[in-house]
């Protein structure tokens, strides 16, 4: 029987077409194409809530396993053989659901926020059209190639994106002033993380012989047992690339340069695409990576160092998108240390066959995907919310706004509801996966495994992160709607742009109780077609925790206390420093601050450090090269050229012109012959 | 019965002057004339060694040389000409635009 599932790749399609639909005739629909790459996301998330709930009454669910269709086989090549399908599992399902609901409402809110584009918009709606496609075919494909094309879809239109102004444009601060470079650093640095993970798609193709997930998953416990250092480089590389499409450290700094695009575009980029997209291929490639527990203490380790690090340079920054693309940043290290934790632990659960460390490790698992999920939710509305300021006031510098509270009440609230979920506040979204994150990163030291060391000082840089975390949402949300008007307001942004972010303030407030509902068992299902198998044949099998556990090990852990009494403590200090004290213009001069806030306001000197690197280093190595293209490459050819020229020349004076010189060559010439022959006679005895 | 040698050695002689001539004269006719020298040295060897051999295909040969050189002549006369009129000189020291 047919189902929906069947057709799945629908989902990717039709907004690949609303992409060329809008692209050529976009200019003569209303809006300029808006309500056509609406259509699109609108059936790509009716579409594929069709199919998770397909795939959720499937037997296929019930019995661990993914849906695959297809596959065609696209290239042939010496034995190699690389096929395309869809490849629908749980993990699929949640990425397809949150992906189009979220472009949905941020493609609804655009006809608000872009409205004054004119004819530029058409060129906006076809590139986030293809954008969206670029995830949801990331989201269902069946093989690594065919997640790298879609992953590099989305690296085009992040750039065409983020350069959508391309210089100058009136809402910008300098942080805009050239979004042109912003875009070309975006797609620079996500290309250096992007060659490491084709590296380590080669050496992938090169240990299993197939790039197909159900194969790969299934034997990847097999060919590390062969090759563990190669399956290990493969892994890291892979990483790599995720390390530059999620922005971790050290190649998050294109990241807050981003925030040159539009806002709408930086919602679609932080919440519903690109950057989530490293977290999926983490989270996808689960059974690979967890043969390998010292590659995926790595990926922990950079997440959390990530998490902290990019959380302190929200703390004093003046622009109020920026300060959410650091949120982001940091939130990504939450779900990337929730993942590698969790990993790890699955990782030495296996080699000591101990149930209770999978079960453990596959909790981390849930709680890096859920948090994926909430931060999706709060951050498309935090954002949405920093659009509809930046809409009404013009600009983007927090200290030109204040006391915006009263004139634009809905974007205040819904943003009031971002910042209490992200902040980690009980009953808001973030609190739950944010919890689970901690508890998954505190749980190898807890049990007492090799690296606990590493991972409680993982586990205290997680607890800091969380209270700054509610420290710079305050300040920004205190900065912003309280205290005394500092700028002027155009008022409450039209209904386009607020019913999405009254619909997304729901979602942010409520999504994070799916934990009560065994979601976790949903997502941990889309380990088992990779992982089942190997565990089975260890005699384990994939373990999870019930809600009612989950409840249970949230509510009675002291940790998860601290962890509220620090986001309230930060809330608090955000409070007393942005209300209660007066606004004084003069404190919040950059220029007259310590080293230490000059530090961080100047992001570690990162982004000096980038162009030292690519001027030094890359005009070094230009150099070099260039000199090898003049002196060898040009030597060569250009010798190769005077040889056959000098020669010629040389040989042309042969032809004087003189009649007797012609016969004396013709002499000399019967003379040599006729002396060789003799001597060949004499002494050679005959020819 | 006068040996071969000397018409050998004759022949020679002749040969030598005429290639002499070509590369030491500068006027074009004397040239034609070495050139005519040089064939005739080489009848004369046809000419011996059909003598000594018994053989008529040398003299055969020796017809066809003298009949090509009947017709070489007329053409080299004829450039000759040419080349006076277009250059006022049968020097062929001055005939050298033909070259690179």
């Amino acid at each position: 029987m047919m189902g929906f599932v069947d057709f799945a790749w629908l989902v990717p399609l039709v907004p690949a077409l609303c992409f060329v639909i809008v692209g050529l005739l976009g200019h003569k629909t209303p809006e300029k194409g808006g309500y056509i790459a609406i259509f699109g996301a609108l059936f790509a998330f009716v579409m594929s809530a069709l199919v998770a709930y397909d795939y959720y009454t499937s037997d296929a669910y019930k019995l661990g396993e993914a849906i695959i269709i297809g596959p065609i086989e696209w290239l042939n090549i010496g034995g190699l053989s690389i096929n395309f399908g869809v490849y629908i599992d749980s993990l699929a399902c949640i990425m397809m659901l949150f992906a189009s609901f979220i472009s949905t409402l941020i493609f609804v809110y655009s006809l608000g926020y872009m409205h004054d584009q004119g004819e530029k918009k058409r060129r906006y709606y076809a590139e986030v059209s293809l954008f969206l496609t670029g995830m949801l075919g990331l989201a269902v494909s069946s093989n690594f190639l065919e997640m790298f094309v879609f992953w590099e879809v989305m690296g085009l239109c992040s750039y065409l994106l983020i350069g959508f102004w391309s210089f100058k444009h009136h809402e910008g601060d300098d942080a805009s002033d050239n979004a042109a470079s912003a875009a070309k650093k975006a797609f620079l640095v996500t290309r250096a993380g992007d060659v490491c993970l084709m590296a380590g798609l080669f050496v992938l193709l090169y240990a299993f012989g197939s790039l197909d997930y159900d194969y790969i998953f299934s034997n990847a416990q097999t060919v590390y047992a062969n090759n563990p250092t190669l399956i290990n480089i493969g892994i890291l590389l892979m990483f790599g690339g995720v390390i530059g499409k999620s922005a971790q450290f050290p190649l998050h700094d294109w990241l807050p340069d981003a925030m040159a695009g539009p806002t709408t575009v930086s919602a679609l980029i932080h919440a519903a695409t690109m950057v989530k997209a490293g977290v999926y291929l983490v989270a996808r490639s689960y059974p690979l990576f967890v043969t390998s527990s010292d590659a995926m203490l790595f990926v922990a380790i950079i997440g959390g160092v990530t998490a902290i690090y990019t959380a302190s340079m929200a703390l004093n920054n003046m622009n109020i998108k920026r300060v959410l693309a650091y949120s982001t940043l940091s939130q990504l290290g939450y779900m990337i240390l929730a993942l590698g934790a969790g990993g790890y632990l699955i990782s030495i659960g296996m080699q000591e066959g101990n149930q209770a460390l999978i079960t453990l490790g596959t909790m981390g698992y849930a709680a890096g995907i859920l948090h994926m999920i909430n931060h999706a939710f709060f951050k498309a509305l935090l954002f949405l919310c920093s659009g509809s300021v930046i809409h009404a006031t013009g600009t983007e510098d927090m200290r030109k706004m204040g006391g915006l509270r009263k004139s634009m009440p809905i974007t205040a609230y819904t943003m009031l509801i971002g910042s209490l979920s992200i902040a980690g506040i009980p009953i808001f979204s973030g609190f739950w996966s944010k919890d689970l994150v901690l508890e998954a990163a505190f749980a190898p030291f807890h049990d007492g495994l090799g690296m606990g060391s590493v991972f409680c000082v993982l586990f205290i840089l997680g607890m800091i992160t969380a209270f700054m975390t509610a420290f710079y949402m305050f300040r920004m949300w205190f900065l912003t709607f309280m205290g005394e008007p500092r700028g002027h307001c155009h008022g409450e942004s039209p209904k386009t742009m607020t019913v999405p972010l009254m619909i997304l303030g729901v979602f942010a407030a409520f999504i994070g109780l799916i934990v009560l509902v065994n979601f976790s068992y949903f997502i941990i299902q889309s380990l088992a077609p990779g992982l089942g198998g190997a565990l089975a044949d260890l005699g384990l099998y994939l373990g999870f925790h019930d809600s009612m556990h989950i409840l249970e090990e949230i509510f009675t852990n002291v940790w998860t206390y601290v962890a509220i009494v620090l986001a309230v403590a930060g809330i608090a200090i955000a409070y007393m420093m942005y209300v209660k004290k007066p606004y004084i213009a003069d404190n919040f001069d950059q220029t007259k601050k310590g080293f230490l806030y000059r530090l961080v306001a100047n992001r570690y000197y990162f982004p000096q450090l980038y162009n030292q690197i690519s001027w030094k280093l890359g005009y070094g190595v230009a150099k070099g090269v260039d000199i090898i293209d003049r002196n060898v490459i040009d030597g060569t050819v250009n010798g190769l050229s005077n040889a056959v020229v000098g020669s010629g020349e040389g040989l042309s004076q042969v032809q004087t012109g003189y009649v007797r010189d012609y016969a004396a060559y013709v002499v000399i010439g019967v003379l040599v012959t006729i002396a060789v022959i003799v001597l060949m006679v004499c002494y050679g005895g005959g020819f | 019965m006068i040996g071969m040698e000397f018409f050998l050695g004759f022949a020679a002689i002749l040969f030598a002057i005429g290639l002499y001539g070509i590369l030491s004269s500068k006027r074009g006719l004397v040239t034609l004339m070495s050139i005519e020298l040089m064939l005739n040295a080489a009848n004369i060897n046809f000419i011996t060694f059909a003598s000594y051999s018994g053989s008529a295909s040398g003299q055969v040969f020796v017809i066809m040389t003298i009949a090509v050189a009947a017709a070489e002549v007329a053409v080299g006369i004829a450039l000759m000409l040419n080349a006076y009129k277009l250059n006022k000189t049968t020097e062929v020291d001055d005939l050298s635009t033909m070259r690179w």
